[in-house]
């Protein structure tokens, strides 16, 4: 029941955070311009028409068009389960969920790039070969990062790491901890489609990586897509949240439902903060060149690898 | 000059039938059809002449032929030359220079799309205009076609060029495309991410403007120059009145050349500033695209504030400026020109220390001067890779000859260097338009044109934000326009921008594009 619940909150907030995460890094980026940008809620507004709207298939599509949205959809939303926003609310856990929520993000990724080739449009195809290229260069810093944090703490388990994080203190002091921390900013610029790898907001289909493969997409399929993009972008969030910049109300005076909302608080704060790095990252960099995303890649294993071999050296 | 027809005479003794000058800097030759070759092989290898255009005249009514005009520019001396031709209606085939002279290629096409004269020994006889849906012998711009009609549509043979390899695929893009811009149609050939051969298809957006323009009165043909491309409005204008003038053989009063000016160098200053902001955009560097589009926003503020036009319309006419604009406005201008100054030091030096955005632009996009050059390529892409002439230098007009000014020059050809020109045109234009208020005296803006003389004419030219602008115009009997030719910087540029294109990735085009900032109105007419 108490599993039910849990799992039922972790829903109600990702699906509620992620669009506004979103927009709060529109809305720094409006500011860096001059400019007011839209309202925070503005992507809530866009998911409800689309969801209202009709979904145009094309007439050469097959049923991977159709199925990919809710595929994508649904494993990065199972994906985001394994990361509780606290602690507190743990629900799923056990040893190695750590690799199968990120290879349940990369389910999602699959039939996003088979639905992107699957219409037969140019630029379906070109987005979904740049997708695919710059997810393998991304790909073993990831793993990398992610084997690291499962040797700190001994386990794969994300309860598990988070867990200990929260009672070593010192964890975000540790030299290895800060190169962990940039690897997976930098791969979450890539993931997620941000500036320097892609340009969230470009109207130029020869440019585009992520929007290219959604081109084709429509109504409730384009939301479905959009919705999981951010759900992906809020989870990478979470994983240096909650890794890095361990909080926890565990062992508080607080009665639980107090320490529980004090816990979601400090969460959405270092969300923020951390939505305000992206912003940044986003208005100081410019598009990279697209045969210099490996370099990006590239310096995203080193840092990672570098980070690996401290934790093997000094220990923890 | 003089050396120029001592030079021909000597030549081709026999071969030249008759010469005269007009407006003191156009050389009319006459010659036979089978020497076209020759000469412009000549023109162009001993007597460093570049083709900047090449029409074709209906002119059965008044000696029976259709005339071809071959016009080139001296550029070192300041002054044109015109090879006239004539080409019997019965037999309306002429010899193609393509081939010496690639120049001049779609200005041929153009011909026998428009016109039915056929170039032979064309290397690419493909329709240029005409998208393979137009009647086979129907030729717009011949006088016995009539405006208002509205032939069926066929459908012929019309296609690509191939590239054929291994892993070789097309890139179809537009002529719709997203965001707000006007239709043209791209085919890529591309292996992988790296572009082969790109074809651009234009002339979505032919208007008709020269056979529009034909029969109109001398000041309702002003309006149709002023919207032949919406933000070069007055370079447009200023070309048009300029061969008026020419024409009608009267000087402008100092007031009202310095008045136009002032308002061509703030077009230049508006559209250079909206390039920026488009490369900017292109890179994803959103705080300096804004930037760059805050203050074009500026300028146009302040241009409305002057003229009431933001686009700078119904400011010229033939014999100077309508009104006197910048009666007392002195000032005004002077503080935003101050205040735009202030914040675009500022923008282009984060700009210019950005390392990642110096990284996208530099070797992005290279036209080397020798395609430059043998393409003709003006404006700031011509300056960007070595070509140093501007019209404002070269050929003086409006009072630029009064005035101390630099032209900048950069060899590399790269995206970087034609952002480097035109931040540096930036920066001249705004210092030309602050000497033009301490030197501009007071007195009349307008004089009045009498009554033109039918069937002459004369060449106008303005440099426009993109490059040089070179307008002929024809008059007709009773105040008409018999035939008017327009050749925007744009109609020069565009294969400049597919020949700079290969050999870069796909991803780099919106960027190398919009670095040319080309006009698709002003190229199609």
């Amino acid at each position: 029941m108490k599993l039910l619940l849990y799992v039922f909150m972790q829903l109600v907030l990702v699906l509620l955070l992620a669009p506004l995460v979103d927009g709060i890094i529109k809305k720094i980026k409006a500011f860096s311009q001059k400019r007011k940008g839209p309202p925070l809620t503005q992507m809530y507004f866009d998911l409800y028409k689309l969801m209202k709207k009709d979904t145009v298939v094309s007439e050469t599509a097959s049923w991977v068009f159709r199925t990919a949205p809710y595929i994508t959809f649904i494993s990065t939303l199972l994906a985001f389960m394994f990361f509780p926003a606290t602690v507190i609310l743990h629900s799923i856990s056990f040893q190695g969920d750590i690799i199968l929520a990120i290879y349940l993000l990369g389910i999602g990724r699959f039939f996003m790039v088979l639905a992107g080739l699957d219409t037969g449009s140019t630029f379906g195809g070109m987005g979904s070969s740049r997708e695919v290229m710059i997810a393998a260069l991304i790909e073993p810093a990831l793993i990398v990062v992610l084997i690291t944090l499962g040797l700190i703490a001994g386990s794969t388990s994300i309860y598990d790491i988070m867990l200990l994080n929260l009672q070593g203190n010192s964890f975000i002091l540790n030299p290895y901890s800060i190169l962990l921390f940039a690897a997976i900013f930098l791969i979450l610029l890539a993931e997620t489609a941000r500036i320097p790898v892609d340009d969230p907001s470009t109207h130029l289909e020869l440019t585009m990586i992520h929007e290219a493969m959604l081109l084709e997409y429509s109504g409730k399929h384009l939301a479905l897509m959009e919705l999981a993009s951010v759900i992906k972008q809020l989870l990478f969030i979470t994983i240096l949240a909650n890794f890095f910049l361990p909080t926890g109300w565990l062992g508080s005076q607080a009665t639980p439902m107090l320490s529980f909302l004090l816990a979601l608080i400090t969460y959405f704060f270092k969300v923020v903060c951390i939505a305000l790095l992206i912003a940044i990252a986003e208005i100081s960099t410019v598009k990279l060149r697209f045969f210099s995303v490996p370099n990006l890649a590239a310096i995203s294993f080193a840092l990672a690898f570098l980070g690996f071999m401290q934790f093997i050296i000094l220990g923890r | 000059m003089q050396a120029t027809i001592d030079n021909l005479k000597h030549t081709f003794p026999e071969k030249l039938n008759t010469y005269h000058i007009q407006h003191t800097n156009e050389l009319y030759l006459e010659i036979d059809p089978i020497n076209i070759q020759e000469f412009c092989i000549h023109l162009q290898k001993d007597l460093e002449g570049t083709l900047v255009s090449l029409f074709a005249n209906d002119e059965r009514q008044l000696n029976g032929n259709f005339a071809l005009y071959y016009v080139w520019a001296i550029r070192r001396s300041g002054f044109f030359v015109v090879l006239k031709t004539q080409l019997k209606p019965d037999n309306p085939v002429f010899q193609s220079i393509t081939t010496p002279i690639y120049a001049a290629n779609l200005y041929e096409r153009e011909i026998k799309d428009l016109f039915g004269l056929i170039p032979e020994g064309h290397p690419d006889p493909r329709d240029l205009c005409f998208h393979g849906n137009w009647p086979q012998d129907l030729y717009p711009l011949r006088k016995d076609f009539d405006t208002f009609n509205q032939p069926t549509h066929t459908k012929t043979i019309d296609d690509f060029q191939r590239v054929a390899g291994e892993g070789v695929y097309e890139i179809p893009v537009g002529p719709v495309h997203a965001g707000i811009i006007e239709p043209g149609h791209f085919r890529f050939s591309v292996a992988g991410e790296p572009i082969i051969n790109l074809e651009a298809r234009l002339h979505y957006v032919h208007k008709g403007i020269e056979k529009l323009a034909e029969g109109l009165s001398i000041d309702k043909c002003l309006y149709l120059s002023e919207r032949i491309s919406g933000d070069e409005t007055f370079a447009n204008s200023l070309a048009y009145c300029h061969a008026i003038e020419k024409i009608a053989g009267i000087e402008l009063s100092p007031r009202a050349a310095y008045t136009r000016l002032v308002f061509a160098e703030l077009e230049r200053l508006t559209s250079h500033l909206g390039d920026l902001a488009g490369i900017c955009v292109d890179v994803a560097y959103g705080f300096a695209a804004y930037q760059f589009r805050m203050l074009r926003g500026w300028c146009y503020i302040l241009v409305e504030e002057l003229a009431h036009s933001r686009f700078l319309r119904n400011i010229n006419t033939p014999g100077g400026v309508r009104q006197n604009f910048l009666h007392n406005k002195e000032k005004q201008i002077i503080d935003a020109i101050a205040r735009i100054k202030k914040e675009l030091n500022e923008t282009v030096k984060i700009l210019k220390t950005n390392a990642l955005f110096i990284d996208r632009i530099e070797n992005t996009g290279i036209l080397t001067i020798n395609a430059a050059r043998d393409l003709n390529t003006v404006g700031p892409p011509g300056r960007a890779s070595g070509l140093h002439f501007d019209l404002r230098k070269n050929f003086p007009y409006s009072n630029y000859n009064l005035l101390d000014f630099q032209i900048p020059k950069h060899l590399n050809g790269d995206v970087n260097c034609r952002i480097n020109v035109k931040i540096e045109e930036c920066y001249i234009s705004m210092e030309i338009i602050l000497k033009t208020l301490e030197l501009m005296p007071q007195g009349e803006t307008i004089r009045r044109i009498g009554n033109l003389d039918p069937y002459q004419s004369a060449l106008g030219y303005s440099e426009a934000p993109r490059g040089e602008n070179i307008h002929w115009v024809m008059t007709g009997e009773n105040n008409t326009i018999y035939r008017y030719k327009i050749r925007t910087p744009s109609f020069c540029n565009w294969p400049a921008l597919c020949w700079a294109v290969n050999g870069n990735i796909v991803p780099d085009f919106p960027l190398i594009n919009k670095s040319f900032n080309l006009s698709y109105a002003g190229n199609d007419l």
